[in-house]
């Protein structure tokens, strides 16, 4: 079935889908800090026990998880003009959503790794004399983010994925690059199956880095 | 130095302190015991503010801990304290853990933090092991380790949690003589405990606790002679007569 394809079209394309690539990996690295960042302060708010902070952050949690990410693209793409009167462009525009709607997912994560370290941890923090930002920066966050480690990278192969979801604002990711391509060389099928292929690589390296860390995180404890 | 006045605590509606009230004077030692559930790590948890209190008042050093005006950071940063867990930070290496503190709460730096760390770690016996991780060492280290970081801030006074309770039968001396020698160089200390053997050799005073409510608050000789309540006679000759 294959006698028909021309996979002589990818090689001509290659500097369009490194550019496409390009940008999937830079909207992923965006959202990954930002979201883990803002998802990290949602987490403390959550848990600080006051009940403005708490309920603020935790509405937030709750709305941003309930709603498709696809929604969330294209509401922000098409309301922010409204506002500010002019568009932002969709590649603009798709970094802040994807920051915005990752950090209700990094926010859970960051919130179960900070329960996994004992209420001790905190004690002895206070105990000698450090503040709460003190505490939680050189005590508890880094032991947080350690334990959680594994499941943050598995997150963000999930969102290195749900990135192709620009496509529907235009924004010109790998998956977009391929489908310009196949347009353009009359090729689409070729470039579907090649664009896949670079996901399956990258997302399956990142899935056999997640498998070591769990091994090393196991062997410390 | 410690002044516990009148004070009471609440978890919800459960009242776990009742009107508690002693004195530390400087230089003294005082071994709190008593039953589990009896309020005493509660109590000395009150002592540098990790735990909130709804009446009475706490004051170390002239400083009220309840107060909402105290810099409680400030504060507890002279209060060293020693858990029954050890809560050594288990993501540094021990010089680290002993360095921390003196770096980022009072300033100092790092090669001065480093130099008092390796004087503190040579005085419990542990300078060969300033690299390792605290999960590489066994309890009685870790919890030496843990009373050399309380020391390395320069401590005015001492609160031990139950600092034997979770180690080896073997390890527990270890701990006890770091404590031991720090007493005799008249630390002020205020120290939870079941090891009775210690309040004798060190302790000036022994404050009972029960139910939340300081039964028994006498000096040593007495506590251990005759004491005057029922309950601590109880207590006293349930765990000696074995």
């Amino acid at each position: 079935m294959f006698s028909n394809f021309d996979f002589g079209v990818i090689p001509l394309s290659l500097p369009f889908i490194w550019q496409g690539l390009l940008y999937s990996l830079k909207l992923t690295a965006t959202a990954m800090t930002g979201g883990i960042i803002l998802g990290t302060l949602l987490a403390l708010a959550r848990l600080s026990g006051g009940v403005v902070l708490g309920t603020i952050s935790t509405f937030y949690v709750n709305t941003l998880r309930s709603i498709p990410l696809l929604m969330v693209i294209l509401w922000f793409f098409f309301l922010i003009p409204i506002f500010t009167g002019s568009p932002m462009g969709a590649e603009k525009s798709a970094m802040i959503t994807f920051t915005l709607f990752e950090a209700a997912f990094y926010a859970e994560i960051m919130r179960a790794g900070i329960q996994s370290v004992s209420r001790g941890q905190i004690n002895a923090g206070y105990a000698i004399g450090m503040t709460y930002w003190q505490t939680m920066g050189h005590v508890i966050l880094p032991q947080a983010f350690r334990n959680m480690l594994p499941v943050l990278l598995t997150q963000t192969i999930i969102l290195f994925q749900d990135t192709s979801l620009v496509y529907a604002i235009g924004a010109k990711d790998l998956l977009k690059a391929a489908e310009i391509t196949g347009k353009n060389y009359n090729r689409p099928v070729e470039m579907y199956i090649f664009s896949a292929v670079v996901y399956f690589a990258i997302c399956f390296s990142l899935s056999m880095l997640v498998k070591h860390l769990n091994k090393r995180i196991a062997i410390i404890r | 130095m410690i002044e516990i006045n009148k004070v009471s605590k609440w978890y919800g509606s459960f009242q776990v302190l009742t009107d508690c009230t002693t004195q530390i004077a400087k230089g003294e030692v005082v071994v709190v015991c008593g039953p589990s559930g009896s309020g005493k790590s509660t109590l000395i948890k009150c002592v540098n503010g990790l735990e909130p209190i709804q009446q009475g008042n706490i004051a170390v050093n002239g400083t009220a801990i309840n107060d909402p005006k105290t810099d409680l950071p400030k504060l507890r940063a002279r209060v060293g304290m020693v858990f029954q867990h050890f809560e050594l930070f288990p993501h540094m290496s021990i010089i680290k853990n002993l360095s921390i503190g003196q770096v980022k709460v009072l300033g100092r730096s790092e090669d001065e933090a480093h130099a008092k760390g390796m004087k503190l770690l040579e005085r419990v016996g542990l300078k060969a092991h300033a690299n390792k991780y605290p999960g590489e060492m066994s309890g009685g280290q870790q919890q030496r380790v843990a009373i050399a970081r309380a020391l390395s801030m320069d401590p005015i006074c001492m609160l031990f949690d139950e600092p034997t309770s979770a180690l080896d039968p073997e390890m527990i001396n270890e701990v006890l003589d770091v404590m031991v020698e720090l007493a005799h160089e008249g630390m002020t200390m205020m120290v939870v405990t079941h090891e009775m053997g210690f309040a004798r050799k060190v302790a000036n005073r022994v404050v009972f606790m029960d139910q939340g409510k300081i039964v028994e608050d006498a000096a040593k000789e007495e506590f251990f002679g005759q004491p005057r309540s029922e309950r601590a006679q109880q207590f006293l000759s349930k765990i000696l007569h074995h």
